[in-house]
C-alpha cells in the first residue's frame, strides 16, 4: 500500500471539509478521486502532503507517517497542483530544470530528465518561452512537466485539465496513462466523469468531504439499481401513452428531456425488445432509439440525489 | 552547497527579469534622485554668504563671533535693533544674555542659533570659550559647504538601501503555501524553506547593493554631487541598511496571514514613515526631531544610516559609527531570530 488514509477529519471552523475520509492506493494503479467542486478533493491531497493541518485521522505514505519534515518521502512524490504553479520570470526549460533539480542533484541525469519532460509534454518549441506567453493549455502542460520531470513513484494530479482546450486535454490524459505505464502510481482528482472513466482503474467518489463509495468502474455501476438507460424520441405521443411507459417490464423511471425520453431499467433482459413491443402496441413511431449503460454520473446521482456537475 | 548555488542562480534570474523589481529598485531611486535634484537645485546652489550678526558693543561673546569666518559682526545700538532686523541689515541679533532675535527662519539664522547654543553649552560646562571652534559644523572643506539639502540625498540612499524589504516579502510569499501557488509546489518538494530563503537573501543583497551603487554613481557623476568620501563606513552602513530591509521584509511577510499586496503596502508605509523621520521629505523634520526627540533619531534605522553617511562623509566625524553599527546589527539579529521562529516548517490551517 503506497497511500493509506484513515478517518481523516479536517474542519475550517464550523465547516467540515473532510469527514472521516478514507483512501487506500496500491502501487502502480491510477486512482480517481471524483467529486463535485468543493467536495474536499484538494483538501484531502493537501492534508496527505502535510501542507494542511487536520483535526483527526492518520496518513501514511510508503508505509511511513507523513509530516512536513518527511523529506525522504517527499523525494518520491510529484505534485501537479490545481493552479499553475511556476515562476513567472523563468522560461519553460528553466522552470522544469529548477523543480527537477530539487530532487535530482546529478547534473547529467537532471539534464536528461528535463529533456524527457519537455518532450513528454510537447513543449519543445516553447522551451524558451516565459509562462505568460503560453496559452492556458500549454501552461497546464508546463505545470505537469514541473511535477513529473524527476520521475516520482507517486504523482498527485489535482484537476490538471481544468480550463484546458480539447487538444491539450487529450495530450495530458494520454501522458498520464504513459506515466502510469512507466511505473508511477497516480492519484488523479477531477470532476470530469469521462476523464475518470478513461483513466482510472479504481475510483473514489466524494461528496461533502466523505468518500461516498469506492471501487472499479464496474463495481460502482453494479451498486446502483439502474442497469440500462434507453433514450427514445417519438414522432408524437399523448400523455396517456407517456404514463403507460412506466408499466413496461423492469422500468424504474422515465424522464422527459426535451423531445427525448430517458427510460431507466433495473436488472432484467430484453429491455429494448420490451420497449419496441410497447411502441408497436401503441402505434407509435420513433425518430431515434438507443441504449446506454449507466455512467458514473448515474452512480453519483443515485447515491447523492444530485448531478455531479450541480 | 550545490543546491544553494542553484537556488541563487535561478532566483537571480527570476528577480532580474521581474519588471516590477527593475522599476522600483533600480529605476525609481534614480528618478527620485533626479527629481530631488531638479526640485532643490536652486537651494543647493546657494553659496553661503556672510552672516550679519548684530550685537551691542559690550557683548561678552563678541570676540568669539569675530573669530568665525562666516559671521560678520555689526555693532548695533539698542534702539536700532528692531529696525535693522526689519530691514534685514542684520540676519540675527545676539543679546548679552545670549538670547537671540531674528525676523525669519533660514539657514543663516539656524547657524547663528547653533553657534549660540554651543556657546551656552560651553558656559554651562565652565569651559573656556576660546578653546572651541564654533564654526566647525558649518565650514566644511567639501564642495557641498553648508548645504542642508544634501541630507535629502543621504536619506534617499538610506531609504533605497532598505528597498530589499519588497523583495524580502516576495521571496517569503514564494515559499509559503498559503501565500502563493509556487509555495504549494515548493512545500511538497524536499527543499527546505530555510535554504530557499538564504539564497533569496543573498540574491536580494547583491542586487540591491548593485542598484544602490547605480544610484550613487548617478548622483556622484551625473548630478555631480559629491556624497561619498569615506567609502569603508559608507559601504558598511549601506550594507547594513540592505540587510535590515530584507529581514524586515521577511518578518512582515511571515508574521501574519495578510495578502501579499497588503504586506507590501505595510512595508511601504513603514519605510516611508522611517524615511520621513530621517529627513527625506524635508531636512527640517530631521533637525526638529533630533533636537526635540533625540531618541527617535538614535533608534530610527534610516536616520542612523543617513546621519552616519552625512557625518562620515561631510563632517569627517566617526564618533557615532560604532553605535550606529551596533544598533543596526541588533535590529538585524532580532528580525532574523523572530522571522526564523515564524518560518519553521509547518503545516497550514488553510491554503
Amino acid at each position: 500500500m503506497i497511500v493509506k488514509v484513515n478517518n481523516l477529519v479536517k474542519r475550517y471552523k464550523e465547516l467540515i471539509a473532510l469527514d472521516h475520509f478514507n483512501m487506500e492506493v496500491e502501487e502502480g494503479e491510477i486512482l480517481g478521486l471524483l467529486g463535485p467542486n468543493g467536495c474536499g478533493k484538494t483538501t484531502a491531497i493537501n492534508c496527505i502532503l502535510a501542507l494542511l493541518t487536520y483535526d483527526k485521522g492518520e496518513i501514511q505514505l510508503f508505509g511511513k507517517k507523513m509530516t512536513p519534515n518527511s523529506y525522504d518521502i517527499k523525494r518520491k512524490i510529484g505534485l501537479v497542483p490545481q493552479e499553475v504553479s511556476v515562476f513567472d520570470n523563468l522560461t519553460v526549460k528553466e522552470n522544469i530544470d529548477y523543480f527537477c533539480g530539487l530532487y535530482i542533484h546529478d547534473r547529467s541525469l537532471r539534464k536528461k530528465y528535463v529533456e524527457e519532460a519537455i518532450e513528454f509534454v510537447g513543449l519543445r518549441d516553447y522551451e524558451k518561452f516565459y509562462p505568460k506567453k503560453l496559452s492556458g493549455g500549454l501552461k497546464r502542460r508546463l505545470n505537469i512537466a514541473c511535477g513529473i520531470a524527476h520521475k516520482p513513484k507517486l504523482i498527485f494530479l489535482d484537476e490538471p485539465t481544468v480550463a484546458v482546450d480539447a487538444q491539450s486535454r487529450n495530450f495530458i490524459l494520454n501522458g498520464i496513462k504513459e506515466l502510469n505505464k512507466e511505473g508511477s502510481t497516480i492519484i488523479y482528482t477531477t470532476h470530469y466523469l469521462e476523464e475518470v472513466e478513461m483513466l482510472c482503474k479504481r475510483i473514489i467518489i466524494m461528496d461533502n468531504g466523505k468518500n461516498i463509495v469506492s471501487g472499479t468502474k464496474e463495481e460502482l455501476k453494479d451498486m446502483i439499481t439502474t442497469t440500462e438507460k434507453i433514450v427514445v424520441s417519438f414522432m408524437a405521443i399523448d400523455e396517456e401513452t407517456e404514463r403507460k411507459m412506466k408499466n413496461i417490464p423492469h422500468v424504474i423511471d422515465v424522464e422527459r428531456n426535451g423531445e427525448d425520453f430517458v427510460i431507466k431499467f433495473e436488472n432484467g433482459f430484453n429491455n429494448i425488445a420490451n420497449l419496441l413491443e410497447f411502441i408497436k402496441n401503441n402505434n407509435l413511431s420513433y425518430v431515434k432509439l438507443y441504449s446506454q449503460l449507466p455512467t458514473l454520473n448515474d452512480v453519483f446521482l443515485e447515491l447523492t440525489g444530485k448531478e455531479l456537475r450541480d | 552547497m550545490k543546491g544553494l548555488m542553484r537556488n541563487i542562480l535561478y532566483q537571480t534570474k527570476n528577480t532580474c527579469r521581474n519588471t516590477s523589481f527593475l522599476f522600483w529598485v533600480v529605476i525609481y531611486p534614480i528618478v527620485l534622485a533626479a527629481f530631488f535634484y531638479a526640485a532643490f537645485n536652486g537651494i543647493m546652489d546657494i553659496e553661503l554668504e556672510d552672516i550679519n550678526v548684530g550685537i551691542v558693543e559690550d557683548n561678552p561673546v563678541g570676540f568669539i563671533l569675530d573669530d568665525i569666518d562666516l559671521v560678520n559682526v555689526k555693532i548695533v545700538k539698542e534702539d536700532e535693533i528692531e529696525k535693522k532686523i526689519e530691514n534685514e541689515e542684520i540676519d540675527a541679533f545676539i543679546d548679552s544674555d545670549l538670547s537671540l532675535l531674528v525676523k525669519k527662519s533660514g539657514i543663516k539664522q539656524t547657524i547663528v542659533k547653533e553657534v549660540v547654543d554651543q556657546i551656552k553649552q560651553m558656559v554651562k560646562l565652565n569651559r573656556p570659550m576660546n578653546s572651541y571652534d564654533f564654526s566647525i559644523d558649518y565650514t566644511i572643506s567639501k564642495n557641498q559647504t553648508a548645504n542642508p539639502m544634501i541630507i535629502i540625498f543621504y536619506s534617499l540612499i538610506a531609504m533605497v538601501s532598505a528597498y530589499g524589504l519588497f523583495s524580502g516579502i516576495e521571496s517569503v510569499c514564494l515559499i509559503q503555501a498559503n501565500l502563493s501557488n509556487v509555495g504549494i509546489r515548493i512545500n511538497a518538494t524536499p527543499l527546505k524553506k530555510f535554504n530557499f530563503l538564504i539564497a533569496a537573501i543573498i540574491v536580494i543583497l547583491i542586487l540591491n547593493l548593485i542598484s544602490n551603487c547605480l544610484l550613487i554613481i548617478f548622483v556622484q557623476y551625473l548630478l555631480k554631487l559629491d556624497l561619498l568620501y569615506e567609502i569603508k563606513y559608507s559601504f558598511l552602513f549601506i550594507l547594513l541598511g540592505n540587510l535590515f530591509g530584507v529581514l524586515l521584509g521577511v518578518l512582515i511577510a511571515v508574521s501574519n496571514k495578510l495578502k501579499p499586496n497588503t504586506k507590501t503596502m505595510i512595508g511601504m508605509i513603514f519605510l516611508l514613515f522611517l524615511s520621513f523621520l530621517s529627513g527625506m521629505m524635508s531636512p527640517d523634520i530631521k533637525i526638529t526631531l533630533e533636537s526635540k526627540f533625540p531618541i527617535l533619531a538614535r533608534i530610527n534605522p534610516l536616520t542612523i544610516i543617513s546621519s552616519n553617511l552625512y557625518r562620515v562623509n561631510l563632517l569627517e566625524n566617526t564618533r557615532f559609527v560604532k553605535e550606529g553599527i551596533i544598533i543596526l546589527s541588533i535590529y538585524c539579529i532580532v528580525l532574523a531570530v523572530i522571522s526564523y521562529v515564524f518560518l519553521r516548517r509547518r503545516t497550514y490551517d488553510s491554503i
